[in-house]
């Protein structure tokens, strides 16, 4: 269970706050989407959940499974379980998909004290999970990102996130730069890794996401906090009549 | 402006040292006369300073404080304190000349039997063949110092001669092995001659057995690539703490293509300089190089390209880790002389800053006086890209491996450079080996 309380977060290096008083509460095995327009705050929690430095909490508290995972480095963040599909994945020149892979899996390895996937053994399971997901491979050994289209940015995500079998997923506007081919294989991959265990907060700006991923529940964030929640037909709701009554609204 | 200058206290004790072991030294009479000759130059200039442009950031006489005994002899070595010392290297197959401290070790080379002819340079000074001045002129005034005390103190090295169109199926290591546990100035000249369309690799390496103490090493070559022959020659200082003067100096045939690398790793002062001189048109030139330093290094690449004729072209690529004090010199001085139409030329140096005390000095020098040429420079200094490091740490890589993860993979960017495949592989892990060194102290420190 992902438990927000409270949240308040400024800039660390401006006096600007950004989210102001959000809270929010994520069960196991659901799938939560928060809508909002831009300048809510959307990617500023994703980045905050995940322990991005350029942010400031300063008041309230995340718990992920009882756990404050403020205090954690990103790292140990992982480690718990912890995933953020990036809105826009990191380009790494010289750094191998592959390599960069296979590290996390054995770092996430480590932290659970299990000995290092044997390169074999890996290999079999990066083959497996890219068929799964209906995803070529064949990108994992070029430098990370460098030079992919926005589909295959986000393809390699959902690839890093089958493999390190995340317990909490955060997708930061996962559709952003995607055609409707590219959204519904991205898609397909979320849902394949859809699971009793696992809860998952699908941020996004268009309705348009959750028509292939269906949230069991929507918020809307606006101002820095969360000003209404409800079932899917909350999204609809939305793709009718907009943000316009959350935007104009005083927070 | 006439400066009165004080000999330094390694300047005199390495004059001296000539007039001790003068007799000692191979060669003829006519050698010796070069030698003397040599020495006196270099008694009147002294080791290179400040006040020279081309040693504005790198001066020998203030940081050379003491010149370990000019060695004309071979301490004990065995082939397993080679192997130790070459570390990765050890695994690359290759035929070797292995030189100990100042003398040639026939025990453990292994010479090429065709396409290759060797003698050793104490044998080729006794020739009376040798030609002592040739480098000395073609490596530019700015060599002039250092390279006078290698023609004065030089003992031994590889004198090879590859027959027109070999292809030597496996890259030639030269290794000079320091073994001697006392401090120690040694002199190596290897004269290099490519046959035409010969294809060869070349490694020369400074290692040190386990004992040996930390010394300077002042090592020229001399190399003549033939039309169309194709050369790889890396150059790689390994012995920590050392002081490591090299001096490659090169000409290039028509179509022929020379890839130097220069590789540092160790040493904590080092002016790696390289003069080319394109001598038949449409010859490519691939200059690279991977330097580390780390505490109080100073590693200075230095390269003097001269474009003569129509059609050439030059790349450099310089890619450096710069932690603690450490602090990179790059010059590229690029001539482009007015007959040299059609010459295309890129530089790039970088450096990655590791620490907010490491300093990056980077010097390009284009001279162009030909009108319809292609010729560029860059040069980068940055730290490790932040968003780099959480995007890896976002993933469950702990800082401290997502840190070595990148500053492998800037220097890898340049280490690929080496064609050879497992002379890359292996100048890789050492590279790996040198960085997680740091990642280990800071952890004891922690």
């Amino acid at each position: 269970m992902l438990e927000i309380k409270n949240l308040h977060v400024k800039l660390a290096d401006e006096d600007k706050t950004i989210i102001n008083g959000l809270s929010l509460s994520v069960p196991k095995g659901q799938v939560h989407a928060i809508m909002g327009p831009n300048g809510s705050g959307k990617s500023t929690l994703a980045y905050v959940l995940a322990g991005r430095e350029d942010y400031e909490v300063t008041d309230g508290e995340i718990l992920w499974n009882g756990e404050d995972i403020l205090d954690m480095e990103p790292e140990e963040r992982a480690a718990s379980g912890v995933f953020l599909a990036f809105q826009y994945p990191i380009e790494i020149p010289g750094v191998a998909g592959m390599t960069f892979l296979r590290t996390a899996v054995n770092a996430l390895r480590a932290s659970r004290g299990e000995a290092e996937m044997s390169t074999p053994d890996f290999l079999k399971r990066v083959k497996a999970k890219g068929a799964e997901l209906n995803v070529d491979i064949e990108m994992l050994k070029r430098p990370v990102n460098v030079g992919f289209s926005g589909g295959e940015k986000k393809r390699s995500e959902i690839l890093q996130m089958a493999m390190l079998e995340p317990t909490l997923c955060v997708l930061d506007e996962t559709d952003s730069g995607l055609d409707i081919d590219a959204l519904r294989i991205v898609a397909d991959g979320v849902n394949a890794l859809r699971s009793p265990d696992r809860a998952m907060l699908v941020i996004t700006h268009y309705q348009r996401l959750l028509n292939y991923i269906v949230p069991d529940q929507v918020h809307v964030l606006a101002h820095g906090r969360i000003q209404k929640s409800g079932g899917k037909e909350l999204a609809q709701e939305l793709e009718k009549s907009g943000y316009a009554e959350y935007v104009g609204r005083a927070a | 402006m006439n400066i009165a200058l004080t000999r330094t206290k390694a300047e005199t004790a390495l004059t001296e040292q000539f007039e001790r072991i003068a007799d000692a030294l191979p060669g003829d009479a006519r050698v010796l006369d070069a030698r003397k000759s040599a020495i006196g130059t270099f008694a009147s200039l002294g080791l290179p300073h400040r006040r020279i442009e081309e040693w504005k950031y790198t001066d020998l006489r203030q940081a050379v404080k003491e010149a370990g005994t000019a060695s004309v002899t071979a301490g004990d070595a065995s082939e397993a304190m080679l192997s130790a010392a070459l570390g990765p290297l050890s695994g690359v197959d290759a035929y070797r000349l292995v030189f100990v401290d100042a003398q040639f070790n026939a025990d453990m080379s292994r010479v090429p039997e065709a396409g290759v002819r060797f003698e050793t340079l104490a044998t080729a000074l006794s020739s009376g063949e040798f030609d002592v001045a040739s480098a000395g002129l073609r490596a530019g005034p700015s060599a002039t110092g250092v390279v006078t005390l290698n023609t004065a103190l030089m003992t031994d090295g590889a004198v090879l001669d590859i027959a027109p169109g070999t292809v030597l199926d496996k890259p030639l290591l030269i290794v000079q092995l320091k073994s001697d546990t006392s401090s120690t100035w040694t002199s190596l000249r290897s004269q290099i001659r490519v046959g035409k369309d010969a294809q060869v690799t070349i490694l020369e390496a400074a290692v040190a057995g386990p004992d040996a103490a930390i010394g300077q090493r002042n090592h020229l070559t001399d190399i003549r690539v033939g039309d169309r022959a194709e050369v790889t020659h890396v150059i790689a200082g390994m012995q920590d703490g050392d002081t490591v003067l090299v001096n490659i100096v090169s000409t290039i045939g028509e179509a022929s293509n020379y890839r130097p690398f220069f590789f540092t790793a160790g040493p904590t002062l080092v002016r790696n300089q390289l003069a080319v001189e394109f001598a038949g048109e449409d010859a490519k030139f691939d200059c690279s190089g991977a330097f580390l330093g780390r505490g109080s290094a100073h590693i200075d690449n230095t390269l003097i390209i001269d474009h003569a004729v129509p059609g050439g072209e030059s790349r450099e690529l310089f890619k450096g880790v710069l932690d603690d004090r450490a602090r990179g010199v790059f010059q590229g001085k690029v001539i482009v002389r007015q007959i040299a139409q059609k010459t295309d030329g890129k530089q790039m140096a970088q450096a990655l800053m590791l620490s907010e005390d490491s300093e990056f000095d980077s010097k390009p020098e284009l001279e162009i006086y030909a009108d319809d040429v292609a010729c560029g420079h860059g040069s980068t200094c940055t730290e490790v890209e932040p968003d780099h490091v959480f995007y890896l740490r976002a993933r469950g890589i702990p800082e401290a491996a997502a840190r070595a993860l990148l500053v492998e993979a800037f220097i890898a960017e340049a280490i690929e450079k080496i064609q050879h495949t497992d002379l890359a592989d292996a100048l890789g892990d050492v590279a790996r080996q040198w960085l997680r060194q740091k990642a280990a102290s800071t952890a004891e420190t922690l």
